[in-house]
C-alpha cells in the first residue's frame, strides 16, 4: 500500500507541472488580458499610457519564460500570487470557495448515489423487464441533456410552477436540493446502468451459485456477495469521471448563483485573472489525481483479492 | 424481494420529507416577511465585496451617495452637495448640505468628503486619472478642490458611483475587513446581512436625511442566468428583475401581477471602421455602409423592439443627444455612392475597381449576443449592394482589433454616456491616446472640438459642443451608430413608487414601496 502512495505522489508531481507548464502556455496564446478589465475601460478613460503601465506592473512586458518561471518560483514557496481582480491572495479565495462547492458536491453525491443504487439494482433484478426499461430510458436521458437545460426545466417545476423550492441562491437545504439533482441524476442514470452490469455479471458467477446451493439468503447474495464485486467498475469510472462532476459543476453553479470554485473559475477565464485559473488548475489537478488514489485504495478495501495479488508479488 | 421494494419506498420516503420539510421552513419565513415592507431583487452581476469605491452595488442598494448626482433626464443634479461653483476650472467649491448624517450617526462634513475622495482614489486603479484632483481642503461643510489642470469634466465625474461618500473614520477603527462587507453611508439603507457573491440584504435608515425610507428592508440577490431570472420573477420569488431576456417578455407581460419596463439605455451598439484600412479608409465606402445599416429592422428583429434607432453617439433622449434623422437602408444611394468612389459593377453583382471586387472583413463577438445578428443584417443588405462582407467572430474583440490591422469594419458596443457627459466617450474612443480607439481614428476637426470640450464648463456650451463633435462623427462617418438597446426590467405591480432610471445607478430609493 505504501509502495503505491509513494509513486503516486511522485505521478502528482510530475501531472502538476506537466498541467501547469500546459495551461499558462495556452492562456498566454489565448487573445486578450486583463488590462482594460481592471482598468474598467468601459466607464472611465483609459489611455494607452494607463495600459502600457498596468501591464508593466503585471510583468506581462517580459518573456514567457520568466513569466512561468516566477510564477513557479513562488508556487515552490506555496504562493499561488494574487488574484488582478479581486487583489486577494489566490489560496484565500480558492479557501474560501471549496466548502461551498464541496457541499454541493456532497448533495450532489448523495442524491446520485440514492438513484443509482436502487436503480441498478433494481434493473439487474428485473432484467429486460419493465424496470430494466425504465432505467435504459432514464440512462439515456441522463446522457443525453445538458446539465444546464435540465437545472432550468427543475427550476420552472418547482420553483414556478409548484412553487416549493427557490430557484437559485445558497443559505438553506431547500436551495441545496436543485442545483444538487441536477448535477446528480445526469451521473446516476449512468452509473445505474453500470452497476447494473456489473451485477449481472458478478450474479452469474460459479460463487454465487454455490451460496445458493449453500441456501443463502438471496439479499444476502446480492447485497454481501454480488455488490461488493460489481461496484469495483462503478468506483473507477467514478474516479476518471470526477473531472467532468467538477466540470458539470461550473455550469450547474452559474445557473443557481451558487458561488463555488465553478463560477471562480469562470469568472476568472473571463477575466483573464491568469493566477485564479492556474490556482484552479492545479487545484483540480491535485483533487482528481488524489481521488483515484483513493478509488484504487478502496479496492483493496473492498476486494481482498487485490491485497493478495499485491503480496505474491 | 421485499426488501428492495422496502429500500426503494423508505428512500423515496426520506426525500419526501426532506423536500416538505424545506418547503414548510420557506412558507413560514414568508408568512412573517408579510409583515413587514420588503422586496426582493435580482441583479445580474454579482459582489464579492460591498467596496463601494470598487463595485456598483453599494450605490444600487441604496448604501452609499454621491456628491452629485443624475436626475431623470441624465441632467447633474447636487446630492450630498447642495451647491458647487468653479472660476477657473481648477478651483471647485463644493457645499456639502448640513443636514446629512452617516449611518452610525456621525454628522457629514467637508472633512469626511475629503477622507472618502482620497480612500477611493487609493483604492482604484483608474479613478484618479479621472478625477484629476492635486488637492483637496475641507473647512466645515465647504470643500475645495484643486485639480492638476483646468477640468470642466469634474461634476460629472463626480457623479461615478465609485466617489461615493463613506464614513472613513469608522472604516479604520472597524478595519478593513469590516469595511468591505459593511460601509457606512449617507444612504436610505444599512447593510443587515452580506454574503460575497450570494445576496445583500438592507433595512431602513431611519434618520435618512430626505425622509424615512418607505420600506423596511429588502434583499438583493444575484444570478448571471437570464433564465432564471425570469423564472424567479414569474414565480414571485423576485419582485424586479433587471436584464430579462427578450424571448421571455411575452410571458411576463402576459401575467397580471408583473408588467416590463423597457427603458432608453445609455449604450449605443455601433459598427467601427478601421481608418487604416485601405477599403473603408474613402469616405464614400463608408457613407455607403451607414446607408446600408437597416436600424428600423435592427430595432424591430433583433432587440424586439427594446431600442431605439440611433443616429449618433449619445441616445437621442439624452440633453446632449442630437435630434437629427435617422439615416435609412438605401441601397440605390449606397451603389451610387461606391460608384462616386470608382468602383464599378462587374458581371457577378459585386461592386469592384482595378479588377479587385469590394470585399471586407468584419469582426464581431459573442459577448452581447446582438452583435453577430446586426453584422448578418448588414452582411446581408451589402449584398445587395456589391459588397462582400465576410463575417470573423472573435472571442475577445478589444485584443484582436488591437492586434491585428487586416480588419475593416468590427460590431462593437460601448457605455457612451456614463455620467451624464459625452467627454468619457470621446476621450476613450476617438482621441490618439483613448484605449478604446481601436480604429485608430483621428480626425482635426474632432480632435479640436473634444480638446474645446475639455475646456468648457459652461454646460449649454458643452451641449453645443457635444452636439458638434457628434455631428463631426456623423459626417466622417468615424462610426455608424446602429442601435440604443434598452435596458429590460422586469417587475411586480406591488412595487410603488418607483420607476428604473437609464443610468442603472440609483435602484434601491426611499421612495419605493409595495402595495
Amino acid at each position: 500500500m505504501l509502495t503505491i502512495i509513494k509513486n503516486r505522489v511522485t505521478q502528482l508531481v510530475v501531472v502538476l507541472f506537466i498541467l501547469s507548464l500546459f495551461t499558462f502556455t495556452l492562456m498566454k496564446m489565448a487573445p486578450g488580458d486583463p488590462v482594460l478589465t481592471i482598468l474598467n475601460a468601459d466607464e472611465m478613460v483609459v489611455t494607452e499610457e494607463d495600459q502600457a503601465e498596468l501591464r508593466k506592473k503585471l510583468g506581462f512586458d517580459q518573456p514567457l519564460y520568466i513569466q512561468y518561471g516566477k510564477w513557479m518560483f513562488n508556487l515552490v514557496q506555496l504562493d499561488l500570487g494574487k488574484s488582478y481582480m479581486s487583489g486577494k491572495p489566490v489560496t484565500e479565495e480558492l479557501l474560501t470557495r471549496i466548502p461551498i462547492t464541496a457541499e454541493l458536491t456532497f448533495f450532489a453525491m448523495t442524491i446520485m448515489l440514492c438513484i443509482t443504487v436502487p436503480l441498478g439494482v433494481w434493473s439487474a433484478k428485473y432484467v429486460n423487464k419493465w424496470p430494466d426499461q425504465f432505467s435504459r430510458i432514464l440512462a439515456l436521458i441522463g446522457a443525453s441533456i445538458p446539465n444546464f437545460w435540465l437545472g432550468l426545466i427543475l427550476i420552472y417545476l418547482f420553483a414556478f410552477k409548484l412553487g416549493v423550492l427557490p430557484s437559485s441562491g445558497i443559505g438553506s437545504y431547500s436551495q441545496i436540493i436543485l442545483p444538487a439533482f441536477t448535477l446528480g441524476f445526469t451521473f446516476a442514470v449512468v452509473y445505474a446502468r453500470l452497476l447494473r452490469a456489473g451485477l449481472l455479471q458478478s450474479l452469474s458467477e460459479d460463487y454465487i451459485y454455490a451460496a445458493r446451493a449453500r441456501g443463502v439468503k438471496e439479499w444476502r447474495i446480492l447485497w454481501l456477495h454480488a455488490f461488493r464485486a460489481a461496484v469495483l467498475p462503478v468506483l473507477t469510472i467514478f474516479g476518471l469521471s470526477l473531472g467532468s462532476f467538477l466540470g458539470g459543476a461550473v455550469v450547474v453553479e452559474i445557473l443557481f448563483s451558487w458561488p463555488g470554485l465553478g463560477s471562480l473559475a469562470v469568472d476568472a477565464i473571463f477575466n483573464r485573472d491568469y493566477p485564479v485559473i492556474q490556482g484552479y488548475v492545479l487545484l483540480t489537478g491535485v483533487f482528481v489525481v488524489l481521488t483515484n488514489l483513493l478509488v484504487d485504495l478502496s479496492y483493496y478495501v473492498i476486494d481482498p483479492r487485490m491485497k493478495r495479488k499485491e503480496e505474491a508479488l | 424481494m421485499k426488501n428492495y421494494k422496502n429500500i426503494l419506498v423508505g428512500m423515496l420516503c426520506l426525500v419526501l420529507v426532506f423536500i416538505a420539510g424545506c418547503s414548510t421552513t420557506q412558507n413560514s419565513s414568508e408568512k412573517q416577511e408579510e409583515k413587514e415592507k420588503k422586496v426582493n431583487m435580482i441583479f445580474s452581476f454579482k459582489a464579492a465585496n460591498l467596496d463601494p469605491h470598487t463595485g456598483f452595488i453599494p450605490i444600487r442598494a441604496g448604501l452609499t451617495e454621491t456628491l452629485l448626482k443624475l436626475d431623470d433626464k441624465s441632467n447633474i443634479e447636487g446630492w450630498l452637495a447642495e451647491k458647487w461653483e468653479t472660476a477657473d476650472n481648477e478651483k471647485w467649491v463644493f457645499e456639502i448640505r448640513d443636514d446629512v448624517k452617516f449611518q452610525d450617526g456621525k454628522k457629514l462634513d467637508a472633512e469626511s468628503v475629503k477622507q472618502s475622495l482620497e480612500r477611493s482614489i487609493e483604492a482604484n486603479e483608474s479613478l484618479g486619472d479621472s478625477l484629476k484632483i492635486k488637492s483637496m481642503e475641507a473647512d466645515g461643510q465647504l470643500l475645495t478642490i484643486h485639480t492638476t489642470e483646468p477640468y470642466p469634466a469634474l461634476p460629472s465625474e463626480l457623479v461615478n458611483p465609485y466617489t461615493s461618500i463613506v464614513n472613513m473614520e469608522a472604516a479604520k477603527k472597524d478595519g478593513e475587513e469590516a469595511f468591505k462587507n459593511n460601509p457606512i453611508g449617507t444612504g436610505p439603507f444599512k447593510v443587515k446581512e452580506f454574503k460575497s457573491n450570494q445576496f445583500v440584504e438592507v433595512e431602513k435608515n431611519k434618520d435618512y436625511w430626505a425622509g424615512e425610507p418607505k420600506l423596511d428592508s429588502a434583499k438583493i440577490k444575484f444570478n448571471e442566468d437570464a433564465n432564471v431570472r425570469a423564472l424567479a420573477l414569474q414565480s414571485k420569488e423576485a419582485d424586479v428583475v433587471y436584464n430579462l431576456p427578450a424571448e421571455s417578455l411575452d410571458t411576463i407581460e402576459k401575467d397580471n401581477k408583473l408588467r416590463v419596463e423597457s427603458i432608453p439605455g445609455l449604450r449605443a451598439h455601433f459598427i467601427l471602421y478601421n481608418s487604416q484600412s485601405k477599403n473603408v479608409k474613402d469616405l464614400k465606402v463608408r457613407q455607403a455602409l451607414d446607408l446600408l445599416i437597416d436600424r428600423k429592422s435592427v430595432v424591430n428583429d433583433i432587440m424586439l423592439g427594446h431600442g431605439l434607432e440611433a443616429n449618433g453617439p449619445f441616445n437621442s433622449t439624452l440633453p446632449f443627444g442630437l435630434d437629427e434623422e435617422v439615416s435609412e437602408l438605401n441601397v440605390e444611394k449606397a451603389k451610387s455612392l461606391l460608384t462616386q468612389a470608382g468602383y464599378k459593377e462587374n458581371a457577378g453583382g459585386l461592386m469592384e475597381k482595378d479588377g479587385k471586387p469590394l470585399t471586407l472583413e468584419l469582426v464581431t463577438y459573442k459577448a452581447r449576443p446582438e452583435l453577430p445578428l446586426i453584422a448578418q443584417l448588414l452582411q446581408s443588405d451589402a449584398g445587395k449592394a456589391g459588397i462582400k462582407i465576410d463575417i470573423k467572430t472573435v472571442e475577445n474583440a478589444d485584443t484582436h482589433l488591437v492586434e491585428n490591422k487586416d480588419w475593416d469594419l468590427a460590431t462593437y458596443s460601448n457605455n457612451t454616456s456614463p455620467r451624464g457627459d459625452g467627454s468619457y466617450f470621446f476621450n476613450t474612443a476617438f482621441t490618439e491616446t483613448g484605449a478604446l480607439n481601436v480604429g485608430m481614428i483621428n480626425i482635426p476637426e474632432l480632435n479640436t472640438l473634444i480638446e474645446k470640450l475639455n475646456r468648457t464648463t459652461d454646460l449649454d456650451e458643452r451641449t453645443k459642443l457635444t452636439q458638434d463633435a457628434s455631428k463631426v462623427i456623423n459626417k466622417e462617418v468615424a462610426h455608424s451608430y446602429a442601435v440604443y438597446p434598452n435596458i429590460i426590467i422586469g417587475m411586480n405591480k406591488r412595487i410603488v413608487n418607483w420607476e428604473p432610471t437609464a443610468e442603472e445607478y440609483y435602484i434601491l430609493t426611499h421612495n419605493m414601496d409595495v402595495k
